[in-house]
């Protein structure tokens, strides 16, 4: 018992102790400095009907979504492309996971240069083939500013999902796909056959790691655009952010991570139900 | 596995050595572009952009480490993440012996208590914490990074550990039981050794993730010397925003000592999770 | 024995000495992280840490957008409080007065004839460096909230100079933007830039107590003549005034586009003045106007929009002492006169006779004191999340996200939904 204790200990203090405070805090008026006035259920009222943070979920839903497509699937397909002993391809698994290791920030703050109007890379290449009218403001515009920030986090979190199927791959024995070969089947059947049902449990895992993080997602979008153009990339954990600390309603941006924590575990805990059906997960 | 070095690539080959490369170096070369243009001058970022630098100009990477006091969040960062990782790996193997070769009452819904950590996100508590911190004096120091940032990774090292755990006969830690050893003999010198390289690799990944971690980060440190690098590259960019060439060789610095120290334990990371097999 | 005597008396000693000139740290935050401003502090802390031995000024910077969003909050919250820390005069001051952060400094004023040093209208009752009668902000510096900065060569090239009325303004607009030249470069990503701007503009159109009324949210904002005032914007917007990435830029960004000459003007404030000499190259010639008149007959066609920025001691300071110490000093003459020779518009009497000041400051100064009147700007006079909402609705409309009207229909709508602030 005591060696699970100090894990206990510490997740209690720094993780349990702080989500009790802040539901008890979602009950109140507090701007952080004066004695907290008791709210009832009126943040959480406000919270459900608030135009920006109903509008938040659809951003993450959105940016959810397209994290399955560029990272989760994006990342299967590497996987499967760069699974080959020969030469080069180790170093190509490195390159390919680099961007994993840079932090949000890094990526954010360099990306945010890529994508300038004026004098980022993208432009400039654009205006240097004569495409210049395609040149776009891509952080500035509700319609562009979303998907782009999507893509940047599709190029640093790709080689993430690849190298857990990577490593999951690799211990799919060689031999079921030599007996597929010898049966006549294709490298599309050998992968819809063998590859996809052993590989079955990592993508049940990696989507909830996709969708949980997904809706913990900050960092790129305060280094990017912090909810610019209009709102058009707000999503809760910034909209949180703003009203507790730029807006000084404490007691408001604590009922809605209340609201946001609620919805993920719901949504997680279907997952994994539905998910169970098919497995003998072990919990 | 051996290599199949002898044998001639096919076409099939090729094509995959092609496509694959070809996808790889797309991906890659924002961050190539980001280091060779932190050689060049601003007016040469604007004029060639593609261009390797003309002048390879170090004095950009020295004038970054000074003003943008890289030295002291260096410092900073690699203290915190040193610590907060250390003690995260310990505690999670602890914690995922206990609860998978220890019988005590409570092993299971402790385990489900700690799961919930995975569906936390974090800037959920992030204001609360913010109060907790400060009544306990903890703001401004390291610890206030360095405590909830392990106790955060917690949730998911102690996931993955115990995979590992059970991936694993017991065998030998009967043996060493057997044999008359006690619970605290048989951690540390039956299963600590055998969950080593799993360790090794949650090692890797907290450390990537603490070392990034921005929102406690920008929060719950105010002073400039007790700051860590992702907060300081924010500041630093919104502030020198038009000078590329500045910006750049900051970020050079920040990620390329990352980068070379990720090339190096690649492929500890890539067997670490081949072997816990994300079950 | 005696030599254990001896050194146990030294190190005695020594400790006696060392605690005797152990220093005190106040504590001070801003948001000034450079340009000459910035030098002239820091050499102003020199002085007086040089006359002072005992004190130490430790200075915790954070830039614009950080310390408003949550640089100074973290700090006021926690449990190191900044001794002294700098605020915008009028709601900000009140809000702080009311939170309990602001130490009352009507003692230390009357003092050593410390508020007299100060010009009179320091402490008028709209200048909101004193709440119910008692000073609490120590000013340091008059800021000209809004101005229009034009980069005098590309005028001189296209035969432009600084307009009169409001058409002309938008005439000039056009021009620009037909010649290929961005004529407005504006960072509204944390939307006070523009909106500081859309309030003057409002100011000067929409009557007095209908402009109070709709900030006090004792009225609506959707009226004829605030939909006057934000298609003024709309109207720029038409003829491609402004950058085109304006939500997605930050204030600094911008401010530094405008140097680079990547456009012709920029609408900030006096601050810009201390940022040339880091942001510049050798021999960029600027200068500003006025947000020209757009109904004659409105009383405050001539006004500025301005403010008072100065300094607050923290209640709970540890040292609130030697903050007032240090206060005076930063508020005395010979300091001033550095201050104002960084570029600011210094508000103690006599400094700016005496300091050597440069043509900008110079033709601000005149500015401010031949205008009809002084518009604080939103956000300072009245609750922010009202101010915030409104720069908003500017921004819509400058964008062509949301037409005038729309703008205004979201602004009261929001405004409703917010409750009474």
């Amino acid at each position: 018992m005591l060696f699970a204790a100090p894990a206990m200990l510490l997740f209690a203090t720094f993780v349990l102790l702080p989500l009790g405070a802040s539901v008890y805090y979602a009950f109140t008026f507090w701007d952080g400095f004066s004695a907290p006035r008791w709210a009832g259920f009126a943040n959480f009222a406000r919270a459900l009907t608030d135009p920006t943070f109903l509008m938040s979920f659809v951003h993450v839903v959105f940016y959810i979504a397209a994290t399955l497509i560029f990272e989760v699937t994006f990342g299967l397909v590497m996987a499967v492309l760069l699974n080959s002993d020969r030469r080069g391809f180790s170093l190509m698994r490195g390159m390919f996971f680099a961007p994993v290791v840079l932090s949000m920030s890094a990526a954010g703050v360099l990306w945010k240069f890529v994508l300038d109007y004026r004098t980022g890379l993208l432009n400039s290449t654009l205006r240097s083939v004569g495409l210049g009218d395609w040149a776009q403001p891509w952080l500035a515009q509700p319609e562009t500013a979303l998907l782009f920030i999507c893509i940047v986090s599709g190029w640093k979190y790709a080689g993430f999902y690849m190298v857990i199927f990577f490593a999951a791959l690799r211990r799919i024995p060689r031999n079921l796909y030599e007996a597929a070969r010898l049966d006549g089947a294709n490298g599309v059947q050998q992968f819809t056959a063998i590859t996809l049902p052993m590989l079955k449990q990592n993508v049940i895992v990696c989507i909830l790691l996709a969708v949980t993080g997904g809706f913990a997602g900050f960092d790129l979008f305060f280094t990017m655009t912090n909810g610019q153009p209009f709102g058009a990339t707000e999503v809760p954990a910034t909209w949180i952010i703003k009203q507790a600390f730029d807006q000084n309603q404490i007691g408001y941006g604590v009922a809605l991570t209340v609201v946001l924590t609620v919805v993920v575990s719901l949504i997680s805990i279907a997952y994994l139900k539905i998910s169970e059906r098919g497995n003998v997960t072990r919990y | 596995m051996s290599r199949a070095t002898e044998r001639r690539r096919n076409a099939a080959e090729w094509l995959q050595f092609g496509t694959a490369g070809v996808i790889v170096l797309v991906m890659f070369y924002p961050a190539i572009w980001m280091v060779y243009s932190s050689f060049k001058s601003n007016r040469e970022i604007f004029r060639a952009p593609f261009a390797l630098p003309s002048q390879w100009r170090w004095e950009n990477l020295v004038e970054a480490w000074n003003v943008g006091g890289l030295g002291t969040l260096y410092f900073n960062s690699v203290f915190v993440t040193l610590v907060a990782v250390s003690m995260c790996v310990l505690f999670a193997t602890a914690a995922a012996f206990a609860f998978t070769r220890l019988e005590f009452p409570g092993r299971k819904l402790m385990y489900r208590i700690l799961l919930i950590g995975l569906l936390l996100p974090p800037p959920s508590v992030a204001i609360a914490l913010f109060t907790q911190l400060r009544d306990m004096h903890l703001l401004n120091t390291p610890w206030a990074l360095i405590l909830p940032g392990a106790a955060w990774q917690l949730a998911f090292t102690v996931f993955l550990m115990r995979a590992y755990f059970i991936s694993i006969r017991p065998d030998m830690e009967e043996a060493a039981r057997l044999d008359g050893a006690n619970t605290w003999e048989i951690f540390w010198h039956v299963s600590v050794p055998m969950v080593w390289p799993a360790m090794l690799t949650m090692v890797v990944l907290n450390t990537i993730s603490v070392w990034n971690e921005l929102l406690f980060a920008l929060l719950f440190i105010t002073d400039d010397a007790q700051r860590t690098l992702p907060v300081g590259l924010v500041r630093f960019s919104g502030y020198h925003s038009t000078d590329y060439s500045l910006v750049f060789a900051a970020l050079t610095i920040t990620t390329v000592p990352i980068l070379i120290l990720y090339f190096i334990l690649q492929r500890h990371v890539i067997a670490g999770l081949t072997a816990t097999a994300m079950d | 024995m005696a030599k254990r005597f001896t050194l146990a008396t030294a190190t005695a000693l020594l400790l006696l000495t060392t605690a005797a000139i152990a220093q005190t740290e106040v504590r001070f935050t801003h948001s000034i992280t450079g340009g000459a401003s910035r030098e002239a502090l820091d050499a102003i802390i020199a002085d007086f840490e040089a006359a002072n031995p005992d004190i130490k000024i430790k200075e915790i910077v954070f830039d614009d957008d950080q310390y408003s969003n949550q640089g100074l909050i973290t700090q006021l919250k926690s449990n190191e409080v900044p001794d002294i820390f700098f605020e915008w005069a009028g709601y900000p001051v009140q809000r702080d007065v009311e939170a309990g952060y602001a130490y009352d400094l009507t003692e230390a004023m009357a003092t050593d004839g410390w508020k007299e040093s100060f010009s009179d209208a320091v402490w008028t009752d709209g200048a909101g460096t004193m709440v119910d009668g008692k000073p609490y902000l120590v000013p340091l510096s008059l800021d000209l909230t809004n101005t229009i900065w034009y980069n005098k060569k590309i005028f001189a090239e296209h035969n432009l100079t600084p307009p009169k009325t409001w058409d002309e303004f938008v005439a000039l607009n056009k021009t620009l933007a037909e010649a290929g030249e961005t004529p407005i470069v504006e960072g509204n990503n944390e939307f006070w830039p523009l909106g500081n701007w859309a309030g003057h503009i409002a100011a000067m159109v929409v009557p007095a107590d209908a402009y109070v009324a709709a900030f006090k949210q004792e009225a609506p904002f959707n009226t004829p003549e605030f939909e006057k005032a934000l298609n003024l914007l709309v109207g720029l917007h038409e003829v491609g005034a402004f950058n085109k990435d304006m939500q997605a830029l930050g204030a600094d960004p911008a401010m530094a586009t405008f140097f680079q000459e990547g456009a012709v003007m920029h609408p900030i404030g006096s601050w810009l003045v201390s940022e040339t000499g880091n942001l510049a190259d050798e021999g960029f010639e600027y200068s500003q106007f006025n947000t020209p008149p757009i109904d004659p007959a409105h009383p405050l066609a001539n006004s500025v929009i301005g403010t008072i920025t100065g300094l607050v001691v923290h209640k709970n300071a540890q040292h609130p002492a030697e903050a007032i110490k240090f206060l005076k000093f930063l508020t005395s003459e010979a300091s001033q006169v550095k201050w104002a020779e960084s570029g600011q518009m210094s508000p103690v009497q006599g400094v700016s006779d005496k300091a050597k000041l440069d043509e900008q400051t110079q033709a601000m100064l005149a500015l401010m004191s031949g205008a009809s009147g002084i518009v604080p700007p939103p956000d300072n006079k009245y609750p922010v999340p009202v101010a915030e909402a409104f720069y908003q609705a500017a921004a819509f409309a400058a964008s062509g996200e949301k037409s005038a009207k729309d703008a205004l229909v979201w602004l009261d709508e929001t405004l409703a939904a917010m409750g009474k602030q």
